[in-house]
């Protein structure tokens, strides 16, 4: 599903944030990303969704090489990528449904069809009671499960959370990493980026750790050790 | 499902257009004024050719007969000069008539009409006026009137083409073209730089919401035409306020700009009335364009994809 092949990544001022990584994530597998900052994590996830562009290697996903991809395809790759972040990127102005109902209106959807797919994705991820209210009455878990309930939109075959619970608690932390699960129980692909070792440790899922922008050691039913 | 995106990029521009709702203000005040500049070198260059042209209107020649040259002398020389094909129109006015009109034109001049009464016989002599189809004909004109002797045969021959009057006129209109010309470029200019900077504050205003449609997955031009169609908007109404205000002013002080050009006999009204079209088409046309190069311009430095 995502296949990274000797991807390096320099920026323009010669930070070499990730080097020569070689990684295969199949289809429906959970992997926990893990690593001190600056390891290159974020890097990675930008480069998945064409934010940023590898400096060496090659990229394919689901068969769809996007080392070199057009601008005009990035649309349409990043309605085949959920992407969730620490700081949600909700839009304050808009209700809970509104929020979710953005991604698809953008992406030329139906008024019908968003009336019907935007409470079916706020109830998987248990938000539909709170389809009218902002955002801003929302705890933190609750808007992460907005932004993630909008990175399902699409209905990706990959989703990707970059420290999703970064600002949380440890029972919102739960709450995210157990609809996570749920997620990735419906075959979607997780990537789950993360510095809680609590998390990792109790996943029991694969865990890639990166140190220094290289791959230190990746593991089926991993711990995370550094 | 193009109608239906349509739709939500009128949404999003009409959101833009509230939002920044004092910018917008000051947007359409500025092309308020392009359009007043632009509306007023129209009517310049209107008023300079319709003065011009009411010039060219008046330009003959008139050969006058002494009173001692009989009539039929004049019907044949009449005749000669119906065979000249530059010449429009032969206008013969007979010794009766030019008395009659005289007559006329001092009916209450008592001195005069007491002189006439006096006098047996005719005073006046006939009177030929030529024009021609158009006023570079006149010199050819004249030559063949001196081939025909006709020049011999007249008591006088008058010939005003009134070059030194079209010179002025032309000279005049051109300085105050060029004036009001310099004046539509500067708002031009000034439109340009509004319109730029408001979009750069749009896009600024909503780059959360930008950053948002790129990370769900919105295509570049539903990004990009919002801002387009916001140009647009500012564009539309900019002339609909103008144009507004233009026939309310045309409609109460119509007759007070007319009374300004009674000496060349230009109806202000009338004028518009029959090409509103023309210079609504232009008008919109060139400022369309000016706020969508804005646009695009604005986009193509702050908001890179
Ligand atoms: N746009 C950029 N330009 C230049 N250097 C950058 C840029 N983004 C990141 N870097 C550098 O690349 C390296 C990797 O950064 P990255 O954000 O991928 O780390 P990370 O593993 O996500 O860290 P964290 O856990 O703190 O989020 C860092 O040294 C960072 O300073
Ligand atoms: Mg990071």
């Amino acid at each position: 599903m995502i296949e990274l092949r000797n991807v390096s990544k320099t920026y323009n001022n010669g930070t070499e944030a990730v080097k020569n990584i070689t990684l295969h994530i199949k289809p429906g597998e959970f992997v926990s990303l893990v690593g001190r900052s600056g390891t290159g994590k974020t890097t990675l996830v930008k480069m998945l969704v064409a934010e940023e562009r590898p400096t060496e290697g090659r990229i394919i996903l689901g068969g769809w090489d996007i080392t070199r991809i057009k601008t005009a395809d990035i649309p349409m790759l990043r309605r085949q990528i959920g992407v969730v972040f620490q700081d949600y990127k909700l839009l304050p102005r808009k209700t809970v449904f509104e929020n979710v109902a953005f991604a698809l209106e953008v992406a030329s959807y139906s008024k019908k069809h968003i009336q019907e797919a935007v409470p079916q994705i706020l109830a998987l991820v248990g938000l539909e009671p709170k389809a009218n209210e902002f955002p801003d009455e929302l705890s933190g878990g609750q808007q992460q499960r907005v932004s993630i309930a909008r990175a399902l939109a699409h209905r990706p075959k990959i989703l990707i959370a970059d420290e999703p619970t970064g600002n949380l608690d440890s029972v919102n932390t739960r709450e995210i990493i157990d609809l996570l699960l749920k997620i990735n129980n419906f075959k979607t692909t997780v990537m789950l980026v993360t510095h809680n070792r609590d998390v990792v440790n109790s996943l029991r899922k694969r865990v890639v750790a990166l140190e220094d922008g290289k791959i230190a050691y990746d593991q089926e039913r991993g711990r995370y050790i550094l | 499902m193009i109608f239906l995106s349509t739709k939500r990029i009128l949404k999003f521009s009409w959101q833009h257009f509230w939002r920044n709702i004092w910018l917008s203000i000051v947007t359409m005040t500025i092309i308020v004024l392009t359009l007043f500049s632009l509306t007023t070198l129209v009517l310049v260059n209107a008023i300079a050719d319709y003065a011009v042209n009411s010039v060219k209107d008046t330009i003959d020649v008139s050969l006058y007969f002494d009173n001692s040259i009989k009539e039929e002398t004049v019907q044949a020389l009449e005749k000669e000069l119906e065979k000249i094909e530059e010449i429009k129109e032969i206008t013969r006015v007979s010794p009766a008539d030019a008395l009659a009109e005289f007559k006329e034109v001092h009916k209450d001049d008592a001195d005069i009409q007491a002189a006439l009464a006096e006098l047996d016989k005719n005073p006046l002599g006939g009177t030929l006026i030529l024009t021609a189809f158009n006023m570079d004909q006149y010199p050819l004109i004249m030559e063949k009137i001196k081939e025909l002797k006709a020049d011999q045969l007249a008591e006088k021959i008058d010939y005003n083409d009134h070059q030194k009057l079209i010179e002025r006129i032309n000279g005049f209109s051109n300085k105050l073209r060029n004036f009001v010309l310099a004046l539509s470029i500067i708002f031009i200019f000034i439109a340009v730089l509004t319109v730029l900077n408001t979009i750069r504050m749009g896009i600024y205003i909503h780059r959360t919401e930008i950053a948002i449609m790129r990370l769900v997955g919105a295509s570049n031009w539903f990004i990009r035409l919002p801002f387009i169609v916001e140009g647009l908007l500012y564009a539309i109404f900019g002339c609909l306020i103008f144009w507004g205000a233009w026939a309310l002013a045309l409609y109460f002080s119509g007759d007070w700009i007319n009374s300004f050009l009674t000496g060349i006999n230009f109806d202000i009204r009338a004028y518009f009335n029959s090409n509103i079209l023309n210079i609504l088409g232009f008008e919109f046309i060139i400022i369309a364009v000016i706020n969508m190069i804005s646009a695009v311009l604005a986009m193509s430095k702050h908001l890179k994809v």
